[in-house]
């Protein structure tokens, strides 16, 4: 009685009782998206195992795919939502403290359905019903950055708004171009009958399709809602947008490209464009007085670090990228839930006014140091494994190619680095040196930021922890037939 | 003539499609940006049933007897259109409340004006 | 300048279309997909209209997530709007005489209407979402006649609970008890083109009727008390 749907269909119930639940109570209703994530994770769990064997694949309703709409849970779908949930059951549990304002029951209904919508798109295997999950993705992040109702996050939410929904329906009209060439909407059926139109065809449906997803994964030239919504969010918003959101649009590009279209041409502009990313995040980053803008800029640049580790289109680089891709959700994490009480205790989001605060609150902000080892990437955190990772990598390619550009790279990286000890340098080393009455973050925040930095040390010093299901995760990208053979029969 | 009269559900969807787009770039009143957005969505959703239409088709319905399945439309879009109608509507009144929120917040809703966030 | 920008990015992605157009002749023949849910869908389902079948059978999870994005746009519309700060109290003119009777008058034939589109959702046209519009435009009916009556805000959370609630116990109950899927059709099919037939399509469409009638409504009340 273990069936994946019900990662879907738990969160999903939880959230349509909540205002239920709300009338009866005011006081449980912060504690069910802990129950419901708890559960996902528990669940995933349990799946990893049975998914490394085989594959699942999840017939709703009964119907033989493409007839009806499948699931297909394989190693990065079980990958993803395992991520999904502890990254949802830890920043809820930091929530129990950190959200005291606005209407609370709707922020709770509002972030369960975001992370619902997450994981439908990660495990959905049929193209239409990616497009639902990705709108319910999407618009209650609209509503979430808006949360607080302040001039800031008003107008971000709008611009993300207007942005996010031209993105989609660019992304409709693709799902509508393919179906009407191929007649049928179930991803294995259209990656089967790819090669049986002519390419220019596909290549327009591939355009329109990635870049409606491509506006959620904030690929360089579509990013522009990304710093301003990521800023505006309240912090634990941010930690899931940031470490949840923009990746799985990620996973959706580049489950397009490998497994539906199969275009490994065009992954040699997607490492351009992946290297332009990472310099035009870092470098933006690095001229900001805004702490959260500088971290949501950080975010850009891992993205397109990520995607240039995917390009490479081999087994290692795939499975380095979708190792950066958890050291990041891991370590941004992290860094926007301690920025959160950070800002929340100095009422200010400069970095200039954290001066001296490593004396008043040493706790949050060596949290705050970790992380930002970890996304610059010293050992023996995780973000120097999947680093290190990924420049070898690239190095085993052998291609001229990639060894210059692993160079741009470690510039991107030493701008990183230097833009997050400036950070450190004014938490620690600047401002008064009298001893300050300490006030740290609530006790609960702390243990939900613990979790995470005993993760992020955990899969740093053994990454071969991880490396089984990062290695199956990178075969499922690369043996398309597999993925054909299995949902079809 | 002909090519008109077999294209103009097509002439039809992608010219909302481009008139809404066009909208969205060009016009810098939000609420003008809005109905941009509406425009854009129905464009997409008459595209969508125009590529179900069969010449002379029906509805796939059959509620009588003696109703030929062949000359009936093809039932996928109008399920796909049936959910992008919902989806849209939901984004259209989201917008709209944010744009009352702006507007109690900068007493404007031209978009030049409301520059708080910076790059 | 801006407009001629965009006049040009327009006129490129003109071109890739009408390249594309030339490979979805307009008119033709049915899709593999659509042709199997012609031919098969009443002994399926059970369904006389194929668009139900499809909605609520074949492709029953994306209404699922539908049903969810429209719940989402009402909770993060009271969400936006719930920290606003009222102005004070409205000025309600009073409706004439002919108004208000008139609104009392359609208001229950309305909802009749309404409820009867939503239950022949599996026989006609029509539908749990066009029902639901349809009672939610009754609602604001009574919003733009009676001015000064409102709705019971919590009665319609309470509907809007559990007429979701409804639709994921129907699918949970098709996994455990009927056929090991979620949103199995698990109930006896009956006889075709009758009101009691099409196993459970009749319940979850009475579901959305019910769920989209309240959000709807929700979505007017909201709108109207904040602005």
């Amino acid at each position: 009685m273990v069936n994946p749907i019900l990662l879907i269909v738990v969160p999903l119930g939880l959230a349509f009782a909540l205002p239920i639940v709300n009338l009866i109570s005011k006081k449980i209703i912060k504690y069910i998206p802990v129950l419901a994530f708890l559960f996902n994770l528990i669940l995933s769990l349990l799946l990893i195992p049975k998914v490394l064997e085989q594959t699942i694949i999840v017939k709703i309703g009964g119907f033989h795919p493409p007839f009806g709409i499948n699931l297909f849970v394989g190693p990065v779908g079980i990958l993803f939502s395992t991520l999904i949930a502890l990254a949802g059951f830890l920043v809820s549990i930091y929530a129990l403290s950190y959200i005291k304002e606005g209407p609370k029951e709707k922020y709770h209904i509002l972030y369960l359905l975001l992370l619902t919508g997450a994981t439908g798109v990660v495990l959905t295997g049929d193209m239409f019903n990616l497009f639902v999950f990705f709108e319910i993705l999407c618009i209650s992040s609209y509503a979430l950055v808006a949360y607080l109702g302040n001039k800031a996050g008003i107008e971000s939410s709008i611009k993300y708004l207007i942005q996010g929904s031209v993105g989609s329906s660019l992304l409709l009209l693709g799902i509508g171009l393919l179906y009407g060439q191929l007649g049928t909407l179930n991803m294995a059926d259209i990656a089967n009958q790819i090669n049986s139109i002519s390419s220019p065809s596909i290549f327009v449906p591939m355009i329109f399709i990635i870049t409606g997803l491509g506006i959620e994964a904030a690929i360089f030239p579509l990013n522009a809602w990304l710093p301003d919504a990521h800023s505006s969010a309240p912090s634990s918003i941010s930690a899931i947008l940031s470490g949840i959101a923009i990746e799985v649009g990620l996973y959706a590009v580049i489950r397009v490209i490998f497994t539906i279209f199969n275009a490994s041409s065009f992954l040699m502009f997607f490492v351009f464009l992946g290297v332009l990313t990472l310099l035009i995040g870092e470098m933006s980053a690095f001229s900001q007085k805004n702490i959260k803008r500088m971290l949501a800029y950080s975010s850009i640049g891992q993205i397109g670090l990520i995607m240039f580790a995917i390009s490479l289109n081999t087994q290692l680089g795939i499975s380095a990228g979708f190792f950066q891709m958890i050291s990041h959700t891991l370590g941004k994490g992290l860094l926007f839930l301690s920025v959160g009480f950070l800002i929340y205790k100095t009422g200010s989001m400069k970095i200039s006014s954290f001066e001296g605060i490593g004396k008043k609150m040493p706790i949050t902000s060596l949290l705050f140091t970790i992380g930002a080892f970890s996304i610059v990437g010293l050992p023996p955190f995780a973000g120097f494994a999947s680093k290190f990772m990924i420049i070898k990598a690239a190095l085993t390619t052998g291609q001229l190619l990639f060894t210059v550009l692993i160079g741009v790279i470690l510039l991107g990286t030493v701008i990183e680095g230097a833009y997050f000890f400036k950070v450190i340098q004014s938490i620690y080393f600047k401002g008064t040196t009298d001893i300050i009455k300490r006030d740290e973050a609530p006790l609960i925040a702390l243990i939900s930021m613990s979790i995470f930095v005993l993760l992020i040390i955990f899969i740093g010093v053994y990454p071969d922890f991880i490396a089984r299901i990062l290695n199956s995760a990178a075969s499922e990208f690369i043996n398309r037939i597999d993925y054909i053979r299995s949902v079809l029969g | 003539m002909e090519f008109l009269s077999n294209y103009i559900y097509y002439i039809g969807a992608f010219g909302l499609i481009f008139i809404g787009l066009f909208i969205i770039l060009v016009k810098h009143n939000l609420i003008k940006v809005i109905i941009g957005i509406g425009i854009l969505d129905t464009g997409v959703n008459l595209f969508l049933i125009a590529v179900g239409y069969i010449s002379k088709g029906t509805a796939p319905i059959f509620s009588k007897a003696g109703l030929d399945a062949n000359n009936m439309v093809d039932p996928v879009p109008q399920a796909l259109v049936l959910t992008s109608i919902v989806i849209g509507v939901a984004i259209l009144a989201l917008a709209l409340s944010l744009a009352i929120r702006l507007y109690k917040h900068y007493g404007t809703l031209d978009l030049r004006k409301i520059k708080e966030q910076r790059w | 300048m801006k407009k001629i920008i965009s006049l040009i990015l327009l006129f490129i992605i003109c071109l890739g279309i009408v390249f594309c157009l030339q490979d979805i002749p307009f008119g033709a023949a049915k899709t593999k997909v659509g042709h199997y849910y012609i031919d098969n869908g009443r002994e399926e389902t059970g369904a006389t209209n194929i668009v139900t079948s499809v909605v609520l059978n074949y492709r029953g999870f994306d209404t699922l997530g539908e049903v969810t994005i429209l719940f989402l746009a009402a909770i993060g519309l009271g969400a936006v709007l719930a920290t606003l700060k009222k102005k004070g109290k409205r000025q309600i003119e009073p409706a004439s005489l002919i108004l208000k009777t008139g609104c009392r008058f359609l208001f229950p034939l309305i909802l009749l209407f309404g409820a009867y589109i939503f239950i022949h959702g599996h026989l006609t046209p029509g539908g749990g979402f066009q029902g639901g519009a349809i009672i939610a435009s009754a609602f604001l009916l009574v919003y733009l006649g009676c001015r000064e009556r409102k709705i019971n805000e919590v009665a319609n959370k309470i509907t809007e609970s559990i007429a979701g609630l409804v639709f994921i116990v129907m699918g949970l109950i098709g996994l455990t008890v009927g056929g090991h899927y979620f949103l199995s059709n698990f109930m006896p099919k009956g006889e075709i083109n009758t009101l009691f037939s099409s196993g459970i399509i009749p319940i979850i469409y009475i579901a959305i009727g019910f769920k989209v009638g309240s959000e709807l409504t929700g979505i007017i009340d909201n709108l109207m008390e904040k602005s």
